[in-house]
């Protein structure tokens, strides 16, 4: 997919977005309303705008934009608080490198739903021998286990599973 | 007023009260640095065990691990752009890239060092403005404090990465994921789609997990190499170079500190707005504005400065009026009910020692947190080597536990997960993440004082209300003065040529 179309799509779910809170606002009190549904508004129509704008200019101006921050270098897109902090490699992230990126917090997520957070750590240890692996998971383990549980007294989630073990 | 400060070390010196600080500091370093747990987590663990003891010892170990929950937060935020909690925030934009130039130490020591010095004058200042500050407080009604925040809307241009409109949008998408949850004014639930979860809404540090750790993480993840390679990028710096740099900059440590202290001493605006007013505040008074973001030691310096001095702010209401500053505050004021202190005017007379106490515990504390804090820097900056493939579920791990952590609901692993993925397309794309945070930040206040204001003064409340109105017209110079910079550096430019 271009990066335009990209940008696109992300820009057609905003704008969903801002309509779907519009649209729930309806239900709300003139009080309960008065910020949300305005700024809702704002928001759908600067996503229109933008919608549009990036699909006039270049490819290349995808990286500019029409109300262009006032920055005192002429790098334009580049000169913001957090751009630098951004990866070149990140830049080039192939849709498998992103797709293993989500596969690897999707995967900690179900464990962590499935087991509770402290069995599910440390599952990705590719880098190192499987007996490094297993050390380092298991001083891992006790470690937060002791930390969060322990001496900071919270309550611990044991995970959808612990009834069918508790059996 | 001199026999009072005396009274006030002396009280300290106690064998109880220097072993409840140190404790009290060493435990605020590891809980700040643990994302998710912050001040407030570090102090309300600790109130059960503080009953019993002397005041000015228990008093030593609450807010001396308080005060290193701050330094704690800055370390994560520089090394893996991480921050601890909310307050932290506004240390990634130049410390992380600090990091990845091989500056670790520099940034540490800078951000310990400038946490000492707004530290310091936060206490000083406390000190002295005691006694002056009540009728200014009084003066400031919710008209003032929707200006306040309005005021703070107005940094968003400056983490818009080149892109307002962008930025714009992520500020709004910020606002109404404020307001998932039940509205504080009408007990309307908006957005819960029948959710008892999310009746009480999105926890703010769990979202900040999810938009900045988590999918730091899985940016680390895709890159699949350490945050700092050593063969690429050797440490250059020295702990040395950073403390001369808070020392070099020593003007803007004081002005960052004059911040925080004000934003301080206003109940309910709290420090993560501080952090982020301090860079903002640093990139607009700056010569040379185009170095923030690209590993700037001022960017780490400024939000350090003005959360050392929000400490000493935020004690001002809480001591004269019994009024918390902010959470953490409320917990201290209830420590005090344990130790049978009452809170009011009656602490600067009958209490005056205990207040000068709290004032030498902040200074004493911060030493303590640097002295540490510069120790253990070069061990420190040795953990963005760690290969992502130990780093990232180590991270992660601790990211989904203290998500967990914050309200001890499983709930909020899903929604700090959601909000990696929702912080990486952001990244991706370039809606600011900063701009969302901001936006989530201030959007209660704004809706909780100006409802307040509609409600007190009508809707012309602006015209009732002169100090607001001149705010008003601050905060309108404030976004305009970048534009009109750009605008007079470009004309400056076309005439050269």
């Amino acid at each position: 997919m271009s990066r335009r179309a990209q940008d696109n799509l992300v820009a057609a779910v905003l704008l969903a977005l801002f309509a779907g809170v519009i649209w729930l606002c309806q239900d709300f009190g003139p009080r309960a309303r008065m910020i949300p549904l305005p700024l809702a508004i704002f928001g759908l129509i600067l996503t229109a705008i933008q919608i549009v704008w990036q699909n006039v200019g270049s490819t290349d101006e995808l990286r500019m934009d029409m109300i262009e921050v006032p920055a005192p270098d002429s790098a334009g897109a580049q000169s913001g608080p957090v751009a630098a902090t951004r990866p070149a490699a990140q830049r080039g992230a192939s849709w498998r490198e992103e797709a293993r990126a989500l596969g690897i917090v999707a995967v900690l997520l179900a464990l962590v739903l499935l087991l509770g957070p402290i069995l599910a750590v440390f599952l990705f240890t590719r880098h190192y021998s499987l007996r490094a692996g297993v050390i380092y998971t298991a001083v891992f383990t006790a470690a937060t286990y002791l930390l969060f549980f322990v001496a900071l007294e919270i309550q611990p989630y044991h995970g959808i599973l612990a009834p069918l073990f508790a059996q | 007023m001199l026999e009072a400060i005396g009274a006030g070390l002396a009280a300290l010196l106690t064998p109880q009260a220097i072993l409840f600080m140190f404790i009290g500091v060493v435990y605020g370093l590891v809980i700040g640095i643990l994302p998710g747990l912050g001040g407030v987590v570090a102090m309300a663990l600790l109130l059960p065990f503080t009953y019993g003891f002397e005041k000015a010892a228990t008093l030593a170990l609450l807010l001396g691990a308080h005060i290193a929950t701050i330094w704690g937060d800055s370390v994560t935020s520089i090394l893996f752009s991480v921050p601890g909690s909310a307050k932290g925030l506004a240390l990634c934009f130049d410390g992380y890239p600090m990091t990845k130039q091989g500056q670790a130490k520099r940034a540490l020591a800078a951000s310990a060092t400038g946490a000492l010095m707004g530290g310091i004058i936060g206490a000083v200042f406390l000190a002295l403005c005691i006694p002056l500050i009540r009728p200014v407080i009084l003066a400031l009604g919710p008209s003032e404090y929707l200006m306040m925040a309005l005021w703070g809307l107005t940094v968003i241009a400056t983490f818009s990465e080149g892109s307002l409109m962008k930025g714009l949008i992520a500020s709004l998408l910020g606002v109404l994921a404020a307001f998932i949850g039940t509205d504080v004014v009408t007990a309307t639930p908006r957005f819960t789609f029948g959710s008892e979860f999310l009746m009480d809404g999105i926890s703010f540090p769990v979202a900040m997990i999810g938009l900045f750790a988590v999918s730091e993480m899985m940016k680390l993840a895709i890159k699949g190499t350490p945050i700092v390679d050593r063969s690429l990028v050797k440490e250059v710096s020295t702990v040395w170079q950073g403390v001369m740099d808070a020392v070099r900059h020593w003007w803007l440590v004081v002005r960052s500190s004059l911040l925080g202290l004000w934003i301080g001493v206003l109940p309910g605006v709290g420090a993560s707005v501080a952090g982020l007013a301090a860079y903002a505040q640093a990139v607009q008074t700056s010569k040379t504005p185009e170095r923030f973001g690209k590993g700037a030691v001022e960017g780490v310096i400024a939000p350090d400065a003005t959360m050392g001095a929000n400490e000493g702010g935020g004690l001002m209401p809480t001591l004269a009026f019994g009024i918390p500053g902010g959470e953490s505050m409320a917990i201290l004021l209830v420590a005090f009910i344990g130790l049978g202190v009452v809170p009011g005017p009656d602490m600067l007379t009958k209490n005056l020692d205990l207040v000068f106490s709290m004032v030498w515990i902040i200074v004493i504390a911060n030493i303590v947190v640097t002295i540490i804090g510069l120790a253990i820097c070069p061990a420190l900056a040795r953990l963005p080597t760690l290969h992502a493939n130990l780093m990232v579920p180590i991270v992660l791990s601790v990211c989904f536990v203290g998500a967990y952590a914050t309200r001890s609901r499983i709930e909020d692993v899903v929604v700090a997960a959601v909000f990696g993925v929702l912080g990486y397309v952001m990244d991706k794309y370039r809606y600011s993440r900063a701009n969302f945070v901001i936006g989530m930040v201030l959007a209660v206040m704004i809706e909780r004082n100006l409802h307040i204001s509609l409600t007190l003064y009508g809707k012309d409340f602006l015209l009732q209300r002169p100090i607001a109105l001149a705010m008003l017209a601050f905060v309108l110079f404030t976004a305009a003065l970048p534009f009109f910079r750009t605008w007079r550096r470009n004309r400056r430019k076309a005439l050269a040529t």
